[in-house]
Parts: C-alpha cells; structure tokens; sequence
C-alpha cells in the first residue's frame, strides 16, 4: 500500500480534516452531556461500526452476511469470561484486543469454511453460524460449567465511550484503507466478476476470507465492551440475532454504494429506533414498520441515492414528471387506516393508538409528497419519485 | 422396532408441518424474489384469525381454511401488486431488488405484528380441537397433527398439480424461469408475480389455520416459523414446489431422529443436513 | 391534475394528519417529555417496559396491568400524602413508560434516560430475570429503589449484599417452590419424577434445584430432558416420559413450551398422576385454551382469591377493571402486596428521597392483601420478600378454579384444599 497516494490527494486531506474536527468534537461531548446522552452516542457509534465493518466485505462483493451477531456475541463472551464482576483477570484494554483476535480467528475459519457459498446459501449459513454457536454455549454452559448466565464487571461510562470511539475511528480507518487499496479493487472485481477475478490473478479465497475476518475484528471488540455496560451475559443476550439483521437493513437504509451513506445511515436508523421507543412507545412497530417500506419505495437507493439525485436533478434541471400516485395512495391509507381504526375498535385499547399512527404516516406521506411537489415546481427534485 | 415406528411417524408429522410452511415461501421467493421475512407473520395472522371464528363464533377450524386463505391472497395480491411491484420497476437490478424488499418485508413484519398486538394482546392464546388419540397398531397419533399431515400433503398436491397443468400455473413457471422472455411471450408479468406472491400468502394463512390447532398463539410467533421455512426452500431448491416438499420432511425426519436422542441438539442438525447437502447439490434438492 | 388541487390537496392530507396526531395530545402528555417540573404537584413514575417483544406477555398479564391498576387506584383516593411537601400528589406516569423491545441493552439505556435525564420520582421495574440483573446495578448506582416485579433467579443471592436498593417480590425455585413440591411429593407417596426443562436459565435453575430438592426427598429422577425453546414435537418425549413409568411429570419450560406439551398430551391421551407445569400454567386465560383438560394440573405459583383476607377484595378490584383471562394466579397477589408496601413505604418516609424510603422499607413491616408484609434483607444490601409473606407456591386446578396445595411447613399453613391425587383422565370430547 502506497501512502504517497493518499498524501497527495487534495480530497483526501479535506476529509481528513473535517473528520478530525467531528472526532475531536465527539471526543469532548461527554464533557457537557450528561451520562444518557454519552451512552446513547456510544450505542450509535457502536451500530454505525458494526455497519461500516459489515459493509466492509458485504458491500463489495455482494455476500450478504448474517453473522455478524456470531462476531459481536464472541466479543461479549469474551468479556464475560475475562472480565466477571468479581474482578478483572485481565486489564480492559486487553481484554478488547483479544475479543478482537478471537473474532477475527472466528472470522478467518468460518470464511474458510463457507466462502464456496454463494448468494442466499451464504446468508443462511451465516446466520445458522449465530444459532450453532449460541446452542454449542448453552450445552457447554449447562452440562460442563454449569453457570446460569454471567455478571460483567462494571466500567466507568465515560471509559467505555472512549473504547468505543477508538474502535470507531479503527473502523472506519480500516474501512476507508481497504477501499482505497488494491485490495479493495480486488474485492470490487469479485463482486463484479469472481472468475474473471480469479483469472486476472487474483487470490479470490485468500482475499475474501481475510476481509472476512478483519471485518469481524471490530464487531468482536465492540461487543467487548458492550458486554460491560450490559452487566448481565446469557447465550441469548449474546447471541442476539438482531444484530445480524440490523448492519444489513442499516447499510440499505444509507445506501451502499457509498463509503458514507451506510455510517448516516446507520446513525439515523439507530436514533430514530431509540426516538421512536420512547417517544411513541406504543405506536414504535408501525411507525418504524411504514417508514421503512416508505423508505425503500420513495429512496430505493437509500438516502445517498435520494441526496445524489437531488444534486444531480440541481445541476441538470428538473426529470420528467409523471403521475403523483404513490404519496396520495400512502395519504389515503393514513386517513383511511385511522378513521376505520377508530371507528372499528372504539371501544378497545388501541383505538387513539391507530388513529394517531393514522395521523403520522398521513403526515409523512403528506410532508414528503408536498416536499418533492415544490421542489419539483422549484425546478430541483424530478416527479420521477411519484 | 416400537421406537424406531414412533420416531419415523414423530418425523412424518413434523415433516408435513414444514412442508406446510415452507411450500409458499418457496412460490414469494422462488418466484417473485420476495425473501418474505414477514412469512410467519402471515402464519401468526391465520392462527389468530381462526382463534376468534372458533372461540368466538364456533366456526370449524378446518372450514376456516376457506374463509382465511381467500383473505389472506388477496391482502398478498395487493401487497405485491402495489408495493412490491413499484419496487421492482424502481430496483436498478435484480439483486438490488432482492435487498430491497427484504427492507420493505421487514417493515411489513412490524406493521403485522403491531396490527396483531392492538387486536389480540401479546396474551398466549389457544383452543383444543380434534384433540384425541389415535391407535394405529402399536403408534399412537394426536388426532389434529394427523389432519395436519393429511392437509399438508393434500394441499400441496393440488399446487402441484395446478403448477403443472393449468395455463396460469405455465405462466408462473416461465416467469420464474425468465421473466424477461416470459412477459415477451405475452406473459402479464406484474399479475402473474402477483398472484405468486399471493399464494404464498395464502398458503401461510392456511398453515396457520392449521398449526393452531397444536401449537399456542401468540403474536410473536411469526419469526420462528420464518426461519425453518427460508431453510427448507433453500434446501430444496429455489421454487421448487416439489423440493421444499421433500425438504420439509427430511428436515422433519432428521429433526425427529435427532430429538430422541437430545431435543437441543435439532437445530445443529439442520444444519448439518443443510451443509451436507449443499456439498452434494449446491442448487438444492430440485435446483436446476 | 392542476398544481392548485395538488396544493390544495397537500395542505388538507397535512391538516387531517396533523388534527389526527393532536386529538391524542391532551391525554399523552400531561407534563411534556423531558422536562423535570419546577414545582411538585405530582410524582412520576418512569418504567422501561417491553411493550412488544418476547417479553411482552408481561406487560399485558404480569405486572403490567397491576401497576396501571394501582396507579389510578392512588389517584382515585386522591393521590399520595407526602408530608414534605404537606400536600398529596397524584401519580403521573403516562409518556414516561417506554419500550424496551425486549431487548436489554435497550432496557439499561432507557433506564438511564428516566433516571438521569428525565429524572423521574420512581422507576418501575422491567421485566424478566435477566432484565432484573442487568438494571439492578443501575438502580443502586442512581439509588433508585427497585421493587421488582416479573423474574427472580437463585444466582442474585451472591449479588444481593452490593445492591442495596433492590427489592425481591417474586418466589423462585429455592425460595420456595421447589422445596415445597418435593414435600407434596413426599405427601402424595410419589418417587418417580421426570423432568423437561428448557436450555435457558430458567430451565437450568429449576432443573437443577429440582434435582436437589428431589435428592434429598429420596426421589428419583427417571428421566431429565431439556428442549430448545423453538422446539417443534415434544411427542417422543412423552413417549419416553410415560416409558420410564414416572409417577410425576414437570415442566420447567415457559408458556409457548409448556402448551406445546399440555396440548401433545391431550392430544395423545399420555397422561401421569401428577403433572407440574411451569410459568404458563399459572395464567388465568388457561381455562379458556384447554377447557376442562386443565382439572387437576399443578402449577407453580400460587394464589387464590381466599388465600388471604385481603385477596378477595383483590380479585374483585382486578375483576371489576381487567377481562378475565389477563390474572395470574403466581405473581399478581405478590406484585399486588409489593406495591401496597411500597406505597405504605413512601407516606412513611413522608418525601421522594429513595435513599429514605430505601431504608424505611429495610427496616418496616406493613399490611398489605399478604397480611403482615417484610422483606429479609441480606446485609446492608438488598432484600427479598420474606418466605413467611407468600400466599403460596404450588397450585392445582380443581374445578376450574386454582387452590394453593402447599403442604403445612415452618413457615406457615398456606392450603386452600387438599390436593387431588391421582389426576383425573383427561376428558373425552
């Protein structure tokens, strides 16, 4: 790798720079924000490297894969064994390191094993990787130590904050390296083409399965330190097939094709989640639930797509309109989904609940339609979205 | 001998309740390249469903069948019809399409299931019916999983036979065959995928009907059922009717043998089988 | 269409959505989010509870509908006399309950919003075991009491002396059920048990509780299985179970398994003359699944509306506010007789200090729907709810109705009918 490359690359150094700026400001918050709000940030950086870790190798090539709770769940057991409540066997730091090479040796066997798979088989087999480990714990848990799930040792909040952000920052450096390196091409031409990869010289197994693994490093040191915060470790906490599902539906819901549309993305979606659950406690599931099915239909290629295309229709005047369709069948809905929600289950619990999930995914749809229907008479957005 | 009789018959059950679920996943994603997540959601909304028609209104579970999958098609009729449609024309390519509408099930499964939890409660739920032994010989049958059995090899022999024979069920195998040349050959593509979609829909809702009658209800129960339905399809081979049929039984099978000795261990088994038998046949038992 | 129908159109969609969205307002709420009021006329009670989720069955027939219930009740009668502030005070919680999903890093987080940014009075207990162990170090760091509800597990006791603001409601494998049941066992001349039990730290504590208890009863255990908790067909089990000749069966699992088995068995006519149910068997929607198969089922729990002199009146108020089929005949009557000494508790101290009404509860006993109401505290640490104080601990369904079957022991006669033994046949249809 070649460091001149980047050195002289005047885009380079605007990045860098700026990105420095937002690491210095996020390394100063815990500072003047009170202890939710540092928690809260690192539960978001948290999912933003996993997501950026995941894109990593998924975004390139094309493998979907699920196992990125198998990667982040090793992390957490790691911290379990190594650092129980009644006291550190090892330092912190330490600890992190070696959740991170227990991950990546996991990462470097099951690559090994399941690269030959392609498309969806690699995704179920990623994801049955999650279930097997979590089974093969609880056996191991219940018929050899016979422990009834684990207490963590509890670490300063502020302390795992700035764990937290140095993994975030390695990721993202590793992320953005990889991308930049022939390494990266090469992955690039797998996704493409893997045999025509694999005829102009590259090392198709040996390239993916080490991008597999680095890309597990980080999951497994960011549930390293997740697992402190957690204070109590089962299997099923660990394992948790969430965070198989969620780098996936984050990277989408930024876009893929960029180096920045999944770390918004997965920013966004992280507290939007957190928005939703406990502002609209009660309303979470629909609401989250339209607006991600709003998402895909309005932004197929995610917000990147939406934000590339709104300065693309800028520059180059208005697409061709077409009819208003989706946003007035979305309203429709709303209203109507509401009104006979309340008229049905009047008398029920739930009754004001649907009315006012009526009212927001009207409102949604509303704001949206009108939002694209004046920047389209403005000139900007095309009509192409209806 | 006794033993080795129970477990083969223990297996035939469960296969037939796999086969059940799988065989309209297997129409969504074979077909119309829907990765449904959101297909035990449709299972959970026709055990529900016919929860309240018995304990409410003393309908027969098994003549809900014809009130829940009409129902239940046309809500998937529509879905594909509009939203997913609309996807597809937007998604820039295939694949795109594919993570595409995984997103767009998985706010489906949220807006079922919140639709599900304001009706229902997140109470556990449940009804006995046609609860009673069986002896055959030395092998004694719950009453409603043997009707289970027998509607699941039933109904999945009419789809097949409706696959085969029928000018629509043509239609549907060329479209997932290429869909491209299927609409020039004057295929209507969007009605056919839509209708694909639909019967997969329908299909859960009458696995649902059909699981209630053994399994409790509840809200959450969706998921559970997705996941032993993504493997069979892919384990028999994508859109293959007939695969995720055979795959759903030998999943039962293994999965029967496997649980006498340790219940625990069932899961590693699939596993297991899944691997084996992608090293064999890594399109799938029916995979072309 | 013309642009002036579409703006037009526009603006109406806004206006409907938005009337729609503000007609909720005035009841949601009542004290805006965030914002700790300035002067005290009411106390807010926070909670992080999982709305949907696995968990979610809690919220709806756990403690979920006690809370809500006790809440109005307080607020019927006027609220709670603080004599700090001379004045009673409603209790707000509405807009302060927010959903964990059932997802417990969600649960810690949330319970750090409501303690540190909302600042809430008092925070409400989340649900399950293992949402328990995670937020107790956060109570106690944030000294805010924690009287739990759903959930309780043999390994907090090692926990229980460096966490001083946590409260046990619950009865649990050792304390006391299982000893119990193995003393019914003794009574009804059973010596053969088998055991399903499900891979999770409910069915590993129970199972191996059991198999102690069991020991030293000089029971014997034929059988011992444990079943994921996606299991499919339970069929060969019981087969195996009925081989093995075990007079008792029990059932370690949780609802979704334990109806799974209750159902198999009906429907495979394998029957046993005593059978145990675990967590599911206590709901009261149980009648409504099984009918008439449920006569003569063992539960843990247990309670019923004449197992106290209070627990009539109970049982009338629930009646009077809840459909039936959301009771529970385990925790209802304990999660009933912790808040009514938590209130007692509060009006004591006479403040919303924690770390006094932490100390009143240490040290007090009330009246509560249990009779006279303490808790064994464990050093300077947290406490549990003394033995003595349970309605019961291992029920049976007799006549559709559940009767408390505890043998008499030291601490106390809790019997509502003798057991039925053997069970009954299960009904034919």
């Amino acid at each position: 790798m070649d460091i001149t490359t980047f050195t002289s690359n005047k885009k380079f150094w605007i990045w860098g720079i700026s990105l420095l700026a937002v690491l210095a400001a996020l390394a100063t918050l815990p500072q003047w924000l009170g202890s939710y709000y540092v928690i809260l940030l690192k539960d978001i950086l948290m999912l933003v490297l996993i997501t950026v870790s995941w894109v990593i190798f998924s975004g390139p090539t094309g493998y979907m894969s699920l196992a990125s709770a198998a990667f982040f769940g090793v992390g957490v057991y790691t911290s379990a064994l190594l650092l129980p409540m009644t006291g550190a066997v090892l330092p912190l730091l330490l600890v992190i390191v070696i959740a991170g090479l227990v991950s990546f040796i996991l990462g470097l066997l099951a690559g090994a094993l399941t690269l030959r798979l392609k498309g969806i088989y690699f995704a179920v087999f990623t994801f049955g990787l999650v279930l097997l480990i979590q089974r093969f714990l609880l056996w191991f848990e219940m018929n050899i130590t016979h422990t009834r799930g684990r207490f963590v040792l509890l670490v300063e909040d502020n302390t795992i904050f700035y764990v937290m952000l140095a993994i975030f920052v390695a990721t993202l450096l590793t992320a953005y390296f990889i991308r930049r390196s022939k390494f990266g091409l090469a992955l690039q031409s797998i996704g493409l083409n893997e045999e025509a990869a694999a005829h102009s010289g590259v090392n198709v197994t040996r390239v993916k399965v080490i991008t597999f693994a680095i890309s597990a490093v980080f999951m497994g040191a960011a549930g390293a330190i997740y697992a402190t915060k957690l204070t109590y470790i089962d299997p099923y906490i660990a394992f948790n097939p969430l965070f198989s599902f969620l780098p996936v539906l984050m990277a989408i819901f930024g876009g893929l094709g960029s180096f920045y549309g999944p770390i918004i993305g997965a920013a966004l979606f992280s507290y939007l989640q957190e928005f939703l659950k406990t502002e609209f406690p009660f309303q979470y599931m629909i609401i989250f639930g339209l607006l991600l099915m709003a998402v895909i239909v309005f932004m197929p290629r995610g917000l990147v797509g939406l934000v590339q295309r709104l300065l693309a229709s800028l520059k180059e005047g208005p697409e061709e309109k077409s009819t208003p369709g989706w946003a007035i069948i979305f309203c429709l809905f709303g209203i109507l989904g509401g009104l006979v929600g309340w008229f049905i289950f009047r008398e029920r619990r739930g009754a004001r609940v649907l009315l006012k999930a009526g009212g927001v995914v009207t409102l949604i749809g509303g704001a949206a339609y009108l939002l694209m229907f004046l920047l389209t008479l403005l000139g900007g957005l095309g009509g192409g979205y209806f | 001998m006794e033993t080795v009789l129970n477990v083969a018959v223990a297996g035939l059950l469960l296969g037939g309740i796999f086969a059940l679920i799988s065989v309209g996943l297997s129409l969504q994603y074979g077909v119309a390249r829907v990765l449904n997540v959101a297909h035990g959601e449709f299972i959970m909304i026709g055990a529900f469903v016919t929860w309240v028609l018995y304990t409410e209104f003393g309908i027969n579970p098994l003549l809900c069948m014809v009130i829940v999958g009409p129902a239940i098609f046309v809500i998937g009729f529509i879905l594909y019809r509009t939203m997913f449609n609309y996807i597809r024309i937007k998604a820039p390519s295939p694949d795109a399409f594919e993570g595409n509408s995984i997103l767009a099930a998985f706010g489906l499964l949220f807006v079922i299931q919140y639709i599900a939890l304001t009706l229902w409660g997140s109470n556990i739920h449940g009804y006995t019916y046609l609860a009673f032994p069986i002896h055959l010989g030395t092998v004694t049958i719950a009453a409603n999983r043997l009707v289970t059995l027998g509607f699941a090899v039933g109904i999945s022999f009419v789809f097949y036979i409706f696959l085969a024979r029928t000018r629509l069920g043509k239609a549907i195998r060329s479209a997932a065959q290429d869909p491209a040349t299927a609409s020039l050959m004057g295929v209507n593509i969007k009605r056919v995928l839509a209708i694909c979609f639909g019967l997969g829909a329908l299909m859960a809702g009458i696995a649902g009907v059909l699981l209630s009658m053994t399994y409790p209800v509840n809200a959450n129960m969706g998921l559970h059922y997705t996941i032993i339905a993504i493997i069979v399809v892919v384990l028999g081979g994508m859109g293959s009717i007939v695969g995720s049929f055979i795959g759903g039984f030998i999943l039962g099978i293994v999965g029967s043998i496997v649980s006498y000795f340790d219940p625990g261990l069932a899961l590693v088994a699939y596993y297991a089988i899944f691997i084996l038998l992608l090293l064999v046949r890594p399109k799938g038992i029916m995979g072309k | 269409m013309s642009k002036k129908i579409l703006i037009i159109f526009s603006v109406i969609v806004l206006l409907v959505g938005g009337l729609f969205v503000a007609c909720d307002e005035e009841d949601d709420d009542v004290n805006g989010n965030g914002e700790p009021p300035v002067t005290k006329d009411e106390i807010i009670f926070g909670g992080s509870r999982p709305i949907t989720g696995g968990n979610a069955i809690w919220e709806e027939v756990g403690f979920g509908p006690l809370y809500r219930l006790w809440i109005s009740e307080v607020n019927a009668a006027g609220g709670l006399y603080i004599a700090e502030y001379g004045t009673s005070l409603p209790i707000v919680y509405e807009g302060y309950i927010y959903d964990d999903t059932s997802d417990i890093g969600t649960m810690t987080r949330q319970l750090e919003r409501l303690m540190t940014v909302d600042e809430v009075d008092f925070v409400l207990s989340p649900a399950s075991t293992a949402s328990l162990f995670a937020g107790a170090p956060i109570f106690s760091k944030y000294e805010y009491v924690m009287l739990c509800a759903e959930g309780g597990a043999t390994s907090i006791e090692d926990q229980l002396y460096a966490l001083p603001y946590f409260f046990g409601v619950l009865n649990y494998s050792n304390r006391y059920q299982l000893p119990v049941f193995a003393d019914l066992c003794l009574e009804l001349g059973i010596d053969e048990v088998a055991m399903i039990w499900i891979q999770d730290l409910h069915g590993i504590e129970y199972a191996g509780v059991a198999a102690t208890e069991f020991a030293n009863a000089g029971i014997e255990v034929l059988m011992s299985k444990s079943v994921p908790p996606d299991v499919s067909d339970v069929s060969l089990l019981l087969l195996e179970a009925q081989a093995s000749g075990a007079d008792a069966l029990c059932m370690f699992a949780y609802p979704d398994q334990n109806f799974l088995i209750i159902g198999t068995m009906i429907g495979m006519g394998i029957n046993f003359d005593a059978i145990l149910v675990g967590p599911g068997g206590n709901i009261s929607a149980l009648p409504g699944i099984f009918g008439p198969n449920i006569e003569g089922l063992m539960f843990e729990g247990a309670w019923n509306c004449n197992s106290t002199p209070g627990a009539q009146a109970f049982c009338d108020l629930f009646d009077s506010v809840y459909p039936p089929g959301t009771g529970d005949w385990w925790g209802h009557i304990l999660y009933w007789g912790g808040v009514q000494f938590f209130e007692q508790a509060i009006v004591e101290a006479g403040t919303l200090d924690n770390t006094v009404i932490r100390d009143v509860m240490a040290t007090s006993t009330f009246d509560t729907v249990l009779g006279p109401t303490w808790f064994d505290m464990f050093g300077d640490g947290g406490g549990l709810l003394a033995i003595e104080c349970h309605a019961g601990e291992i029920g049976q369904w007799q006549n559709m109705v559940p009767e408390v079957i505890d043998p008499p022991n030291q601490y106390g006669e809790k019997r509502t009918a003798d057991p039925w033994y053997p069970k009954p046949d299960w009904p034919t249809e």
